[in-house]
């Protein structure tokens, strides 16, 4: 038994980092964890061993994207329920529901195979979350991007994020179909932008953020013209400087990144409180449960990683940021080695989703960029970012594999 | 008691995460070792010299040739090549006492060796091209 954990198979690594994990809050939390919470958090372990030994069987694909994201999900879960066992006992619901999602979306892509000529769709569905968020649409920590159906609440946003690099995908993969409408990149292009305006109407800045990314990459890479590239980026110059001189919001977060002690009451408390979060804690941690992570405001979604920081040290803040790193280069490794054009777009799209995501809110909260409020990918507490993440995930691991064209299937059922 | 516990474990946390990722950038090593680990030093082979990505179907960089290699349209070929200017049976290369030889199935389009149309069984020297249809192939034999 000690031989096999010590072996060096990550899959094995990753349950004893549970196991351990599990351990240490049962001590921590004592009498308060019911039977109940136990048994899931027992069986999400159980859960998650079993998916990467399945995974291995069944998919021809990378077998190391789905276990990397498990590490991080474990590395989150155990923050989240140090810090507030409710939140903790939703996300393992999450977490749970996220793996099942992961697999229906594996399966469903592997059978169905018509989503490169669904663009129309793609475009239909994105304006109507916008819609349905404008009009059914609650304001929580200064944006409107939440949507409450009886008790559970989502953002429609992470729907759109995949929508959109499905949009981006049919798009540059029907190329030669598209050119026959004249000017369609420029079409394209106020699309896109008319859904980073409606983004900054709904003043979520960070997801803005991550759509331009995710648009200027795909299209610089795949658009034969030079012209719209050029405008693409003249016009991000122009909407940056003219959004930081127009709107408050924007200009309070650059002063805050500028200099948050002179405004520490307020506008730079979140990331005063962050950065001394990170300071306490050191190169190894105040140990889990002996810091104050809950000085920090929201941070079980944004500042999460402050909070890891705190109480696990920065060694375990530079292993998440490590992580990231494999799981993007093993994302543009998929994309490179994928012949279909459609879901070589795609695997490229969703690497840069993430890449650019956990860039932009792990350089918040460090100070280095100013601060906008995203999730960290499969860390952060939250429902909608947790499954949207898996479904990305689940496309991602379809894209790993060898992908039968129609014309391929079609001779071999003659 | 319980914070001497959860200081042991944050080094013990920080070790398996290393241990992890270490473990997880190992395989990926052996992954890109076994794919580019095939050596042809001392093999005949054929290499493609189109860039891969500008053709419409799936090819590969590189065929071994092993007594005997076909390329065609039709699936028991060992090159199968989707293309319509490519017949079922479009060429073979036969290894016969060391040396290699290219003969043309009777295709629709023809095969060029070093830009000629062939009609009978040429004998291969390390560096021809071979094309057929849109593709061109480097042989190479360093015997």
């Amino acid at each position: 038994m000690n031989k096999r954990i010590l072996s060096r198979s990550p899959r094995n690594l990753l349950f004893f980092f549970q196991a351990l994990g599990l351990l240490l809050l049962l001590i921590y939390k004592g009498k308060a964890i019911d039977k109940l919470t136990l048994a899931t958090a027992g069986g999400l372990v159980l859960v998650i061993y079993l998916s990467n030994l399945l995974l291995t069987k069944i998919t021809s694909g990378d077998n190391y994207i789905f276990l990397i994201t498990t590490m991080l999900v474990s590395i989150g879960i155990i923050m989240i329920y140090r810090i507030n066992e409710g939140l903790g006992i939703k996300q393992l619901l999450w977490i749970s529901m996220g793996i099942v999602l992961f697999f229906l979306t594996y399966f469903i892509l592997k059978k169905i195979r018509i989503w490169e000529n669904l663009t129309y769709l793609y475009l239909i569905g994105a304006y109507l979350l916008f819609f349905v968020t404008f009009v059914f649409g609650d304001r929580r920590h200064g944006a409107i991007n939440w949507i409450n159906i009886g008790q559970f609440s989502f953002q429609p946003s992470e729907i759109i994020k995949i929508l959109l690099i499905f949009i981006l995908s049919s798009y540059y993969s029907n190329k030669d179909r598209w050119k026959e409408i004249k000017n369609s990149s420029y079409y394209l292009m106020g699309v896109i932008y008319s859904f980073i305006f409606l983004l900054f109407l709904q003043k979520d800045l960070g997801t803005a953020l991550v759509f331009y990314a995710i648009f200027i990459a795909i299209q610089f890479i795949y658009e034969d013209d030079k012209k719209p590239i050029l405008i693409n980026i003249g016009l991000f110059v122009i909407f940056g400087l003219l959004g930081y001189s127009l709107f408050d919001h924007v200009k309070i977060r650059f002063q805050a990144w500028l200099n948050p002690w002179k405004y520490i009451e307020r506008q730079g408390y979140q990331i005063t409180q962050s950065l001394f979060a990170i300071a306490e804690g050191g190169f190894f941690g105040k140990g889990l449960g002996l810091g104050h992570p809950d000085f920090i405001p929201v941070v079980y979604t944004d500042f999460i990683f402050s909070a890891i920081c705190e109480e696990m040290g920065i060694f375990t803040g530079i292993g998440i940021i490590m992580l990231f790193m494999i799981f993007v280069y093993r994302g543009f490794k998929i994309a490179i080695s994928q012949d279909n054009k459609f879901y070589r777009i795609l695997a490229l799209g969703i690497s840069i989703l993430f890449g650019v995501q956990s860039f932009i809110i792990l350089g918040g909260v460090i100070r280095m960029i100013p601060l906008t409020g995203l999730t960290l990918p499969f860390i952060s507490y939250g429902g909608s970012s947790i499954l949207s993440s898996f479904v990305a995930l689940g496309i991602l691991q379809i894209c790993s594999e060898e992908i039968k064209s129609k014309e391929d299937l079609d001779e071999a059922g003659d | 008691m319980y914070n001497i516990l959860a200081i042991l474990f944050k080094y013990i946390f920080i070790i398996i995460i290393y241990l992890f990722i270490f473990s997880i950038i190992r395989l990926i090593y052996l992954d890109i070792k076994g794919m580019e680990g095939i050596s042809f030093d001392d093999v005949a082979y054929l290499k493609l010299i189109n860039r891969k990505d500008s053709l419409p179907f799936k090819i590969d960089e590189h065929y071994i040739i092993d007594k005997v290699l076909t390329l065609g349209r039709h699936g028991d070929n060992h090159i199968v090549v989707k293309d319509p200017y490519i017949s079922k049976e479009h060429f073979q290369i036969v290894e016969d006492e060391g040396e290699y030889y290219l003969e043309d199935l009777e295709s629709a389009n023809g095969t060029y060796l070093n830009g000629d149309k062939i009609y009978d069984i040429v004998k291969l020297q390390d560096g021809d091209i071979i094309k057929a249809g849109q593709i061109e192939f480097l042989f190479v034999n360093r015997k």
